[in-house]
């Protein structure tokens, strides 16, 4: 274990090291001077000028400017948003939130609906059942995001009215920021509306992430189904069946745990294509997260915001992706490298 | 009567060949594959066979319904938009945006990350690990995002976009490219072809490249059902094609605002996404498929 945790880590500093070079190099490839774009600061005077040049080490050579770059990441100074002049980690703090909110909640959907599916596809290999949902797994895969997000409005708050189609949460409700995950939020304020807030804010989440939960969840369902597939066909199910154990005993003592570890693998890179869903998503929902944030500091060509934007994200897809590395060689012990009489 | 044949040949098609052979049984995979060559076509000759012209309106007919509503009107098939363009036409030319650029693109990518690819496959130490966890790292950023970062430096516009995606298409098919050609320089006939003294680069072209086409095609329909999806997102964001040009996902957006009053703005251009979407994923799943049976066989 102590060594996939030292591979780990130096793939981590390693991603880490790359990110902020790309993102350091975003700043001569925008339009406009480096040291503003690295600060954001579009109305510095002279003065206020040659200070943040001293403090980038703009006159060092490119090394030494990376280092002065890092460094500022590394106290938590993105610079100013060239947009609204306030800090850009202060609005980070408060975007990122929501977004890690939508795409866990998606996440969890897609999880709970794709890999059920999957097996259910799995145990009825080459049957109408499995043809059925081979298909829907393709449709869903293949539909884009924003028209079906079109949809689910038109459909479900437009003509049936059952769910809200923008925002968090109705703004009638006053939530005081704590940690910025609304649920959280709501179930730590002291307000006499609790629960109405909470029900609010469900039904709020509901529709974007539904729509968000629907390409990850037919790719749950592929895998689901391929590694279910791949379990039934091994020699202990023959074994156990040969034991005498009945249908149901085999799938969920025996094939669906082993079946869940080889999906759980997959989780982390999925859920970097889940983010960039969620970030479209983000736009037509009107959800106060960081893809949308992100989406309008292009419009607004405020490259300061799109550069520390990149590397806030990348950094928590990648976060994500680690962390089901690790959950993966907890439960799997194979997967932890030295693999003994191999 | 004349044996035209005297004795019997065996002849061993190619493994292509052989592949093409399982792919034309599976009926699913033709009809995506008809579809494919159909929107190829369309995208090729669309200038010719579209009824109006995709940018000119015609003020009289604003916002009329597509043909089989009762307000409809059969010279407009399709119905209009807000300017009174027809939207059947649009579609048409937006097959050769949508779709057409999306395959050109797939195509430049999959050229360059090919050689690169084959070319990295035969470096070893440092330099490959080095490009190893450089490729990783490109690779576990999303395709979109990384797209809509490039735009965000080139500045929005539809030839940006097709940089901005042929530029984030090439990291995964050098990484094909270079697994497959390690994977088969492994094997024995690359050693026999070694042995008769093959240079690397002709083991290379002649031997490794037949045997690894298959795989290289299926990553192309894999990349070029995200690249179309990928257009058209950066087209409804805005940040792809530009108000006039009938791209679909920028004919949705343009539809939006009218979305309760003329709701066939909005899906027809969403039904046409979806509709080469499947297509080239059809296609896809008959390669994969066909790839697994010639493997078992």
């Amino acid at each position: 274990m102590l060594t996939f945790t030292l591979r780990r880590i130096s793939l981590f500093i390693f991603t880490m090291l790359v990110l902020t070079l790309l993102s350091f190099s975003l700043s001569f490839l925008f339009p406009g001077d480096t040291v503003i774009n690295h600060s954001g600061q579009t109305n510095a005077t002279a003065a206020e000028l040659v200070e943040l040049k001293a403090s980038y080490q703009m006159d060092k050579n490119i090394v030494k400017q990376y280092g002065a770059y890092l460094g500022h990441i590394l106290n938590g100074d993105f610079g100013q948003s060239m947009a609204s002049q306030s800090p850009i980690n202060n609005e980070i703090i408060e975007l990122l939130p929501a977004t890690i909110e939508l795409s866990l909640v998606a996440l969890l959907i897609a999880m709970l609906v794709g890999i059920p599916l999957g097996f259910i596809a799995a145990i009825n290999h080459n049957k109408a059942s499995d043809n059925a949902i081979l298909s829907f797994a393709m449709i869903g895969y293949s539909i884009p995001v924003f028209w079906l997000g079109l949809l689910a409005i038109l459909v479900f708050s437009i003509t049936l009215g059952w769910l809200p189609s923008a925002g968090q949460i109705s703004l009638l409700f006053e939530i005081e920021f704590v940690t910025g995950i609304q649920f959280i939020d709501i179930l730590l304020s002291d307000s006499p509306y609790k629960w109405q807030a909470f029900s609010n804010a469900s039904a709020h989440i509901i529709l974007p992430a539904c729509v968000i939960a629907l390409a990850p969840a037919t790719i749950f369902i592929r895998l689901s189904r391929a590694a279910m597939i791949e379990v039934l066909a091994a020699s202990y199910i023959r074994a156990a069946r040969a034991k005498g154990l009945t249908f149901q005993q085999i799938i969920f003592r025996h094939a669906i745990r082993n079946a869940l570890i080889k999906i759980i693998r997959h989780v982390g890179l999925q859920f970097a294509n889940l983010v960039t869903i969620a970030m479209v998503t983000e736009v037509i929902f009107s959800w106060p997260g960081i893809g949308r944030w992100l989406i309008e500091s292009i419009f607004q060509r405020d490259y300061t915001a799109i550069q520390s934007g990149l590397l806030v994200l990348s950094c928590f897809i990648f976060i994500i992706h680690i962390l089901t590395d690790f959950i993966y060689a907890a439960l799997n012990p194979l997967a932890r490298g030295n693999k003994h009489g191999a | 009567m004349a044996r035209e044949k005297i004795y019997l040949e065996e002849v061993f098609p190619s493994p292509f060949m052989q592949l093409w052979g399982i792919f034309r049984k599976t009926p699913v995979a033709m009809v995506g594959f008809c579809c494919f060559i159909f929107l190829i076509l369309l995208a090729i000759f669309a200038p010719i066979i579209a009824p109006y012209s995709p940018v000119d309106g015609n003020l009289q007919m604003i916002l009329l319904p597509p043909a089989w509503h009762v307000d409809g009107n059969v010279s407009y098939l399709l119905g209009t938009d807000e300017l009174g363009r027809d939207m059947l036409s649009r579609l048409m030319y937006g097959t050769s945006l949508t779709f057409g650029l999306s395959f050109i693109v797939v195509i430049f990518s999959l050229v360059i990350g090919v050689v690169i690819g084959s070319l990295s496959a035969l470096t070893h130490g440092i330099k490959s690990s080095f490009l190893n966890h450089f490729l990783d790292v490109v690779l576990s950023i999303p395709s979109l995002l990384l797209a809509i970062i490039i735009v965000a430096i080139l500045g929005p516009g539809i030839s940006n976009t097709v940089w901005a995606i042929a530029i984030v298409f090439i990291p995964q098919f050098i990484h094909i490219t270079r697994y497959a050609v390690k994977e088969e320089f492994r094997k024995d006939y690359v050693l026999a072809s070694r042995l008769d003294g093959a240079s690397n680069f002709r083991i290379l072209y002649y031997s490794v490249f037949p045997n690894i086409v298959e795989r290289l095609m299926s990553q192309a329909t894999l990349a070029q059902s995200a690249a179309i999806l990928d257009i058209a997102t950066l087209g409804f964001l805005g940040l792809g094609a530009q108000i006039p040009l009938p791209e679909w996902g920028a004919i949705l957006a343009n539809g939006l605002e009218r979305f309760y009053i003329a709701p066939w703005t909005v899906y027809l251009p969403g039904l046409a996404i979806l509709f080469a979407v499947v297509a080239t994923n059809l296609v896809g799943e008959g390669i994969r498929h066909a790839l697994k049976l010639r493997k078992e066989s």
